[in-house]
């Protein structure tokens, strides 16, 4: 339904209301269209009043949507009226007209209302993370830096995430403003996203960059660059932090795939014990292998040939650089069949050390246990993301070691024709936002969502005190 | 007098009153005539000319009058809400803004709600409190309907009709109640087990072992109706387990009757392990015949959240042989897990035993699930999947192929 242009009079709503299908829910979806074409509030007000008069009370549901059409709007006043009649009709409010109210009200300068509103929603439920939002954001904007950054200790503490748009509106609304205290809490912020690997969007590092700038006597000064493969900046000449895991972070991660990846709640659902043993004892025997193969998945990379010679032209070219190899396998590729030629594969175990796992066992626990086991130098090649091995990990923070660790070890061999692997170029430095003291460096993305979790940005801001 | 009365009626009704009341009217006539003015002229202010301004914010008054009375009472309750009633509040606050949340809620189910772990989590549970309260309300509806049409329908009967002469009325539920345990019984003693392992209450949620334990239900009711039934066994169920409170649920008296063994001893304590043969979607065999001899098991699981492989790691740790359903070769796949409900497996191993036809079993499986049956050998099955997938992706893939092709040749010249 298209909502009428200009109030109208109780009878023409009734005629509406006739013409109408349904008439049960016309005004339900009467508002819901007035809020959709934002109409004007007076449209609005008359239908209320045409509904007040005719049943001597308005349901809650309308109200609601009243109050979005006002919020939508920023009519104060008609915002804190709503309020007033909700407050003497209904003992306690819902979530939906809090979050309303308080988005409404942050945006007025009764915006202190707001933050009594968020008190109240404390009382019976954690406050969303847009609740936050407008409060600190309403309160930055008045130069309440205190009571934001309260407020936004406060969520991080009730492990309620921080939208992008209240990190950047601390340093928007800190432009040019001097004090130590003030500074500490902003390069908290940026530590905060070095802690989570968050990527700045562009417009947020552009803040970033203003407000670093904009330091009265600081003398920093930003730069947009790319790094080099070498880890080293081309503006102020500072190398990167190395993307090494330290020996405390590999070793636990090493814990942690075995843990809960190989044996998990049950060892059998991923192999058997005897089997883990039997690959354990294999790989002590042999260590340290340099490159570790993921025998099926890498045969599949030309369906147009037989998949032993797909594996073969791998190892070989692998081989050439007198690596020590380890191919995984399941024992189905011993059998001499069309796809797996015995006098092939016996010459590839000349060249590498091939182990079989049972038909019905996971190869990749495995290709994940022996890369970890050989140390840090050792690399392992397929075209899987281990997306699922991940998911396996019990805690995030694992999760992103895993991430840095395979974006580092992972051999990407792309899809070429006769020109088997061509290695991505591993990242040799760590990206993620870091600092000296006296120089910031920041990854940015150069869009607000960016499509894939697996892509590092390759942009980034410099900046460095002068 | 009279006369004149309902004259002067008729005058203010045609609203000459002004003209009326010039002309000196009965002192008894007058407050007739002022409640009659008065509403008169209401009536003009409010509806008259349509060009007169609203009043806009006239809802606001409604809403405020009659209200200042309540206020007081409710600013003293106020205050003290504990939690669970706060919580109840704002249940009644959401269901008034129009979201699913059930109309009652008990005391048990709001505890549960305050425990989930999340807000996504509470909404979950609120929307399926919702769901269950409308279905049961419907249910309730039509038995009330179908109840008032029997007895219309009686009334009639009572007019028209006496009894009727017939010998086996009455008596056909109960006689068929007789004939189902006896061949449940025979079963007892000469039928072919089947196992159901209730080993997986840790790998479930409540929820989950609810609906596991309802079809499990479901199947022993078609296995007690059918022509010749298994002998049932519920191996591994403890006594004070959740699957065993939720058998009491649905039972109630008759769990002690049922005709079927239950244990909490596991199968390979009670059958020779060369004879089990643990059923699974997981398996890499696939089953080719119902062999009379062996003994199936079914995992008693609904597995909601994604865990593959948990009952083929129970079988591979017991060491028993395990099968999948022939889902593949005999069906078209369309879209949904391959792992079917307790109850659909049920049907499916009554009817191969009873029959061994696997088309005929396999038409339990959901419709949804499948596009048809296979009935061209298999290769020109590929040919088609090929060609839809063609036209499904576009013709790149093929060009693709095409350029592969190119520069192979290509590279084999320069060589």
């Amino acid at each position: 339904v298209q909502p009428p242009e200009k109030p109208l009079q109780a009878e023409e709503w009734n005629r509406l209301r006739e013409s109408f299908q349904s008439p049960e829910v016309f005004e339900e979806v009467m508002f819901n269209s007035m809020v959709r074409c934002n109409s004007p509030i007076d449209v609005a007000k008359s239908l209320l009043t045409h509904v007040a008069k005719s049943n001597g009370d308005i349901a809650y549901h309308l109200l609601l949507k009243y109050l979005a059409l006002c919020v939508q709007q920023g009519q104060t006043s008609e915002i804190r009226d709503v309020y007033e009649i909700m407050k003497i009709r209904f003992r306690i409010l819902e979530s939906g007209a809090y979050n309303l109210l308080i988005k409404g009200l942050s945006n007025s300068d009764q915006w202190r209302m707001g933050l009594t509103l968020l008190e109240e929603v404390k009382k019976i439920m954690i406050p969303s993370r847009t609740n936050y939002e407008s409060c600190i954001k309403a309160a930055s904007r008045h130069q309440e830096m205190n009571l934001a950054f309260e407020l936004y200790h406060e969520m991080l503490a009730k492990d309620v995430v921080p939208t992008l748009d209240v990190l950047q509106a601390f340093f928007d609304f800190t432009r040019g403003m001097k004090g130590a205290e003030l500074q500490k809490e902003l390069f908290g912020i940026l530590l905060y996203l070095r802690d989570n690997q968050i990527y700045p969007h562009k417009t947020f590092m552009r803040s970033i960059k203003l407000w670093f700038e904009s330091i009265p006597g600081g003398n920093w000064r930003g730069h947009l660059t790319n790094i080099k493969d070498s880890g080293q900046c081309p503006v102020c000449n500072h190398q990167l932090e190395d993307s090494e895991l330290t020996e405390e972070e590999y070793n636990n991660l090493r814990e942690r795939i075995i843990r809960d990846v190989i044996h998990g709640t049950d060892t059998f659902r991923k192999t058997s014990p005897q089997e883990f043993e039997a690959f354990q004892t294999f790989v002590e025997n042999r260590l340290p292998f340099d490159i570790v193969i993921d025998g099926l998945n890498v045969s599949h990379i030309k369906p147009r040939r037989l998949q032993c010679e797909n594996l073969f032209d791998a190892v070989n070219c692998l081989a050439k650089e007198n690596a020590r190899l380890l191919v995984l396998g399941r024992k189905h590729m011993l059998i001499n069949s069309s796809n797996w030629k015995r006098e092939v594969m016996k010459e590839m175990q000349n060249k590498a050390d091939f182990f079989f796992a049972e038909n019905i066992s996971e190869d990749d626990a495995f290709l994940l246990y022996a890369t970890l086991r050989s140390g840090k130098h050792c690399k392992f090649v397929t075209r899987d993301f281990l997306r699922d091995h991940k998911a396996c990990l019990s805690d995030s923070l694992t999760r992103h070691l895993f991430r840095k660790w395979q974006l580092i070890y992972r051999v990407n061999s792309k899809k070429m024709f006769l020109s088997l692997f061509i290695q991505q170029p591993a990242f040799s430095y760590d990206c993620v936002v870091q600092t000296t003291g006296d120089t910031w460096h920041i990854p940015y993305k150069d869009f607000f969502e960016e499509k894939y979790s697996y892509q590092v940005p390759r942009k980034w801001l410099c900046i460095q005190q002068q | 007098m009279q006369s004149a009365n309902v004259l002067l009626k008729k005058i203010v009704r045609s609203s000459v009153l002004p003209f009326a009341a010039q002309h000196g009217m009965k002192k008894d006539l007058f407050p007739l005539s002022r409640t009659l003015s008065l509403s008169l002229c209401l009536k003009q202010d409010n509806s008259g000319t349509p060009s007169e301004k609203l009043d806009l914010d006239a809802w606001k008054k409604v809403l405020k009058s009659g209200l200042q009375e309540e206020v007081s009472e409710t600013v003293a309750e106020h205050k003290e809400l504990s939690t669970l009633a706060a919580a109840r509040e704002t249940l009644e606050m959401w269901r008034l803004a129009g979201r699913s949340v059930p109309e009652n809620i008990s005391e048990e189910q709001l505890k549960t709600f305050m425990e989930c772990p999340s807000k996504s989590a509470k909404k979950k549970y609120l929307k399926y409190l919702h769901l269950k309260e409308l279905y049961k309300k419907n249910d309730k509806r039509k038995m009330d309907e179908k109840r008032e049409r029997k007895l219309e329908a009686q009334k009639e009967a009572s007019e028209t009709d006496e009894t009727k002469k017939n010998s086996l009325v009455c008596l056909w539920a109960n006689a068929m109640d007789k004939a189902y345990s006896w061949r449940a019984a025979q079963a007892m003693i000469f039928g072919q087990p089947l196992v159901f392992d209730m080993s997986y209450e840790k790998d479930m949620s409540v929820r989950e072992v609810a609906n596991a334990v309802r079809q499990i239900v479901f199947s022993e009711g078609c296995n007690r109706r059918s022509v010749d039934p298994f002998h049932v066994h519920f191996c591994n169920l403890k006594d004070d387990s959740l699957y065993h409170k939720e058998f009491i649920k649905h039972y109630r008296g008759a769990w002690d009757k049922l005709l079927i063994t239950v244990t909490d001893r596991c199968y390979t304590d009670i059958f020779p392990k060369d004879k089990l043969v643990y059923l699974t979607a997981d398996s890499p065999k696939v089953m080719k015949t119902f062999d009379h001899d062996k003994i199936y098991i079914v995992g008693s699981m609904v597995d909601k959240s994604i865990k593959t492989g948990v009952s083929l790691a129970r079988a591979k740790r017991l060491g028993l042989e395990t099968a999948a359903l022939p889902l593949e070769k005999y069906l078209l796949w369309n879209s949904g897990a391959k792992n079917l409900t307790l109850d659909q497996m049920m049907h499916i191993l009554l009817t191969l035993k009873d029959t061994g036809d696997w088309k005929a079993a396999l038409e339990f499986v959901p419709k949804r699930k499948y596009c048809g049956f296979v009935s061209k050998p298999v290769h020109e099955l590929k040919k088609t999947l090929n060609l839809i997938n063609t036209l499904k992706l576009g013709k790149r893939q093929e060009e693709v192929r095409r350029q592969f092709a190119k520069n192979y040749s290509k590279k084999l010249m320069q060589k």
